[in-house]
């Protein structure tokens, strides 16, 4: 067939398929207005008739104009057959009700992992300070540790802030902005072989530790507990589900296996963003509890069994959620 | 043939041809999504710091969500591009050349910290330039391509002219070349497209000038059975 005869005659299925194509990038309300040229469902069905008429078409060395144009057209065609579909955030609630906690006992090897790197210098940096306080002041500069004294001290106006500086909604702002943006960097310094991931969980476990033996050595520890209780369970778990999901990549980067480093990167980072996404959910439960619930002044058992409370339910989610449709 | 085009074979198995974009376009891109992302900074701050302390919160979680999912909404939800992006062409997808996700938007865009390292993208600069299709560091994890987006430019169509024949024999390679001529020479200056004909006397008889250029479009009309 001649190029010329071959336009003459699928011409006008073509200029259907563009015309379905343009109605489908139409805001909603203009689309119902509308009439599509075809039904939807003949939609594949016609993409795979464009897809061979450019095969044909190269095949057969038909003009640029004409090759150029079934190629357009089986571009935006793929576009349409093979892009995200819609739904993201009610997707995302729906894998929060438990896909999350099947990929996050699925990966359980970087998360113990994780954990360990996370806790083991916190318990280890507590039992120094707890034994010589002075330890503190090697590991942490004085004037920090001068600033947690007055934060949990008794004449704080509200507990777990420095004085006159509350404000419930600036501090929730903050436990956003700041704490999310951390673990985030936590997840992306993994790409550095794990050893940015593993840094920030190795500092953090020496940090927190450092402070919380700092403050109960100074005889804060019903005020210090009365404050973390509460929001500790979600904002830990998060920050070592996130060191996990570095030490994921940079393990992908030492050893790949099997595969490529480039190949074993990407299968990494597929099986751990929806860790990294449910993490960040986690911070944001734990910034609210931070900003709203933990510095108010309640009776300490409340309070710790309050925590004690959320402990149970942020690790009998992550054990439990999504067993009974688990694959 | 350019080696910045890239061939993905869709499950058709056609190939699509993706033009990859290079480091210098997705610069200016960020810079024009920086000024962007700054003016709705201030555009937030200014009205709520008139509620003082908790509009102060209100504006860290704006700036939390524009710092990280800027990028991230308007790729998934804008077909690809960021404002900056659109304004210089380009367009992220996924390696095999659908539109990008949540899950890769969102892994390229929050490994942008290790390619920012240690200043201003210099990692993610030097994974481009080692990869072939200008991949940085985010891109490679998330399989994800920035290329150009598809032109909308009108397709060329050649010119009419008196249908030529010849008896010399057209290779396929030669087929193409008098096909591809007629449909770009309306695009060059008449001087060029005449020495351009002038390059085949052997389909053209040995024409000259405007004479060769106007047989080889009636070649071209001759192969592709446009009737008289």
């Amino acid at each position: 067939m001649r190029q010329e005869q071959f336009e003459a005659r699928f011409a006008a299925r073509w200029d259907e398929f563009d015309l379905w194509l343009k109605h489908t990038r139409l805001p909603r309300r203009q689309r119902a207005k509308q009439a599509t040229p075809f039904a939807d469902v003949e939609m594949a069905p016609r993409y795979r008739e464009i897809c061979q008429q450019l095969a044909l078409a190269r095949s057969r060395d038909y003009g640029p104009a004409v090759t150029e144009r079934l190629h357009r057209l089986a571009l935006e065609g793929h576009d349409a057959l093979y892009g995200t579909p819609g739904g993201g955030l009610s997707r995302f609630f729906a894998y929060l009700a438990g896909g999350f906690a099947q990929e996050v006992r699925r990966e359980w090897r970087v998360l113990l992992a994780a954990t360990l790197a996370f806790v083991l210098p916190y318990v280890l940096t507590m039992i120094a300070v707890r034994a010589q306080p002075d330890f503190a002041y090697i590991v942490l500069p004085a004037d920090q540790l001068a600033q947690f004294d007055t934060m949990y001290g008794p004449d704080a106006d509200a507990l777990g802030t420095q004085r006159g500086a509350r404000d419930d909604l600036t501090m929730f702002g903050f436990y956003i902005y700041n704490n999310i943006g951390l673990a985030f960097k936590t997840f992306a310094g993994g790409l550095l072989a794990g050893l940015g991931s593993l840094a920030a969980l190795l500092y953090n476990g020496t940090f927190m530790g450092t402070i919380e033996a700092h403050v109960v050595n100074l005889g804060h520890a019903a005020r210090f507990y009365s404050f973390v209780a509460g929001h500790s369970s979600f904002e830990l778990t998060a920050i070592v589900l996130c060191g996990a999901a570095g030490l994921k990549l940079g393990l992908a980067l030492l050893a790949p296996g099997d595969h490529s480093r480039s190949a074993a990167l990407r299968q990494a980072a597929r099986s751990v963003i929806g860790i990294v996404a449910g993490a960040a959910a986690m911070l944001v439960i734990a910034a609210a509890i931070e900003g709203f619930w933990s510095p108010r002044t309640l009776p300490l058992p409340l309070k710790l069994g309050v925590g004690a409370f959320n402990w149970v339910l942020v690790i009998g989610y992550l054990l439990f959620a999504g067993r009974r449709n688990a694959p | 043939m350019l080696d910045t085009v890239r061939e993905v074979s869709t499950p058709e198995l056609i190939a699509l041809r993706l033009h990859c974009a290079g480091p210098v376009p997705r610069a200016l891109a960020w810079l024009i999504d920086l000024a962007i992302r700054g003016g709705i900074y201030l555009a937030i701050a200014i009205p709520l710091s008139a509620f003082g302390k908790g509009g102060t919160g209100l504006v860290l979680v704006a700036v939390f969500l524009i710092e990280w999912f800027y990028p991230v909404l308007f790729e998934v939800l804008g077909r690809g591009a960021t404002p900056g992006k659109r304004a210089l062409g380009l367009v992220v997808l996924n390696g095999d050349g659908s539109p990008v996700g949540w899950g890769p938007s969102l892994t390229r865009n929050l490994l942008r910290v290790a390619d920012f390292l240690p200043f201003l993208y210099a990692l993610g600069l030097i994974s481009m330039l080692m990869s072939r299709e200008f991949r940085r560091l985010g891109d490679i994890v998330a399989d994800t391509i920035v290329t150009y987006r598809r032109s909308a430019s009108p397709l060329p169509i050649a010119p009419e002219a008196p249908h030529w024949r010849t008896k010399a024999p057209l290779s396929r390679t030669a087929q193409r070349a008098v096909l591809a001529f007629a449909e770009r020479a309306p695009r060059l200056s008449p001087e060029r497209a005449e020495e351009l004909a002038e390059q085949a006397p052997m389909l053209t008889d040995d024409a000259l000038g405007q004479q060769a250029v106007e047989r080889l479009y009636g070649l071209a009309h001759h192969l592709t059975g446009r009737e008289r």
